[in-house]
């Protein structure tokens, strides 16, 4: 390990928050306006206990805009409807449908969840 | 009303989750260090006497002729999806005591108004929704009664894995139909002296054994078994999980291990393992016991088997001061020229950490020694397992660790192991 890298060795940054550092002179004008950082799981994931992380391999759902290595966000608490894509079941194996028209008990598919975002890495 | 949730075939229907082309079909779960059949599903179950509990090597071949899926035991998984499970149930009640990995009891006392039957169908449908994971459901007066209505869920097809016995009438039927050997807490040196009595049924044993017999024979635990099968709730919800009382662990070596230094960094390890737990509940060990044995499944090894508990001169939790009894008490059991399979420390006497006494000849327990545990785990929960260890640990786990050769992979856990779908393959 190269020396330097020690420094990138930081506390959680769980607990930050502004003005929680003490300030020693003037009281901060934002006291009054303080908020929480942006936290991405509570925004893309609305029920924990619900939702799953899986990868795509392969440019196969290209028209779905899911390319190789990206990664659903599924959460099967939410409700099937019209419109909405989701993995689902034929045949024992998992594919990429959009929900149709059709009334969801006469749908064709088991429906294992309903994709809520795709995370496309750019790096 | 209590309502028993519980998992059907659990360790199976976790890795189907992941594996819809498993649905419907056979799968297994093998204990920790594949040794024996621990889970098997329903599919499993019907299509051949599977011995549970039976070594492995000796059924292979039934499980392959079978085409029976099988899966090292992923208790990160299991143990992840459970959490899941009991987060779902807490939207039903506040009140849920988890009992075990698969089965919780739920408060629905402020439920009266609501069909209970109904209620029973959204609990498991809302489970399976959200996880995966199929459940029974048994609601009834008491704990004892849930217990009962839970696996009559399962095994009366009509009920479909809900059943509520919220009267008197529907109790009594369902005890009549009970044998004593499907009712919880009845051991089988009760049931011999039971049936020795000519009584044979929950309905017989709640009905027509007197409450003196039940007091005079088995004690204050059968009298509440007893008052609790007649629909009178003793047994309240525990809410908080039990501390536990001894903490241990022994996992079989990855191949057979002679030399002393190698066994030592195993139980280095396992000893940070266990006082990790310690820690997380905020108690500290008296003795520690360490144990190490060869292969007894082998006829060709000589066999050799010892175990060693220390009386340690200060309570603690500290992983290092436990590192150094253990190494001292293993070189006292170790002989060379043996091929071991397993080193196992288990430590016990464990009393809250603010009881500790220090002996008169020494400090009190240093501050420093604390503050630099709490870091370690810190560190550790951040950068996973073992980032920071003892140098007794070593780098050689890879040596010694047994592989899991048919683990599923953490899909819920690490990133790099999610689930991940050839979308080529049509």
């Amino acid at each position: 390990m190269e020396f330097e890298e020690l420094y990138k060795i930081k506390m959680p940054d769980e607990v930050h928050q502004a003005g929680t550092s003490k300030q020693t002179g003037f009281p901060s004008p934002a006291t009054h306006y303080l908020e929480s950082t942006i936290d991405l799981n509570s925004i893309l994931t609305t029920n924990r206990d619900a939702t799953f992380f899986i990868r795509i391999s392969g440019n196969g759902w290209k028209a779905h805009n899911i390319l190789d290595q990206d990664v659903l966000i599924i959460n099967r608490a939410a409700p099937v409807k019209h419109g909405k894509l989701a993995l689902v079941v034929t045949d024992g194996s998992f594919k990429i449908e959009r929900i149709p028209t059709t009334s969801v008990d006469d749908l064709e598919f088991t429906v294992w969840g309903v994709i809520t975002y795709i995370i496309h890495a750019v790096l | 009303m209590i309502a028993l949730v519980d998992c059907n075939s659990f360790y199976a229907s976790c890795e189907q989750v992941f594996r819809p082309d498993l649905w419907g079909k056979p799968v297994v779960v093998l204990s920790n260090n594949d040794g024996c059949v621990i889970a098997a599903n329903k599919e499993a179950k019907a299509l051949t006497d599977i011995p549970m509990f039976e070594p492995v090597f000796k059924i292979k071949k039934l499980l392959i002729e079978n085409q029976v899926n099988f899966f090292s035991s992923n208790y990160t998984l299991y143990g992840e999806m459970s959490q899941r499970v009991m987060n779902t149930l807490k939207l039903f009640s506040p009140q849920v005591e988890i009992y075990s990995i698969d089965e919780s009891f739920i408060d629905l006392a402020n439920m009266r108004f609501v069909n209970l039957n109904a209620h029973g169908h959204q609990i498991k449908n809302t489970v399976l929704q959200h996880t995966g994971l199929p459940v029974g459901v048994g609601i009834a007066p008491t704990k004892v009664l849930a217990k009962l209505a839970n696996s009559m869920s399962k095994k009366i097809t009509g009920y479909n894995h809900v059943c509520v016995l919220d009267t008197t009438d529907k109790c009594i039927k369902a005890l009549k139909k009970a044998e004593l050997k499907n009712v919880w807490g009845i051991g089988k040196q009760h049931r011999k002296r039971l049936n020795n009595q000519g009584i044979f049924s929950a309905y017989e044993f709640a009905y027509e054994v007197s409450l003196e017999w039940v007091r005079k024979n088995m004690t204050v635990v059968g009298e509440r078994i007893w008052r609790e099968l007649r629909g009178e709730s003793c047994l309240s919800l525990a809410m908080l999980p039990k501390a536990k009382k001894a903490i241990g662990t022994a996992k079989s070596f990855g191949k057979k291990l002679t030399d002393l230094g190698m066994i030592e960094e195993a139980c280095a390890y396992y000893i940070s393992e266990v006082s990790e737990v310690l820690r997380n509940q905020n108690s500290c060990a008296q003795y520690i016991q360490v144990f190490l044995q060869t292969n007894y499944h082998s006829d060709r090894d000589a066999q050799y088997s010892k175990s060693v508990t220390v009386t340690l001169s200060t309570a603690t939790n500290n992983t290092y001061m436990l590192t150094r009894e253990a190494k001292k008490a293993l070189q006292t059991i170790y002989k060379p020229g043996y091929r071991y399979k397993k080193v196992g420390v288990n430590l016990s006497g464990l009393i809250p950490q603010e009881y500790v006494q220090t002996n008169i000849f020494e400090q009190e327990i240093s501050k420093d020694r604390s503050q630099l545990m709490r870091t370690v785990d810190k560190l550790n929960q951040k950068y996973g397992k073992s980032t920071v260890c003892s140098a007794l640990v070593g780098n050689r786990i890879s040596q010694w660790e047994l592989v899991k050769n048919d683990r599923s992979p953490r899909y819920t856990t690490q990133w790099k192991e999610l689930l991940t779908i050839d979308s080529e393959c049509l």
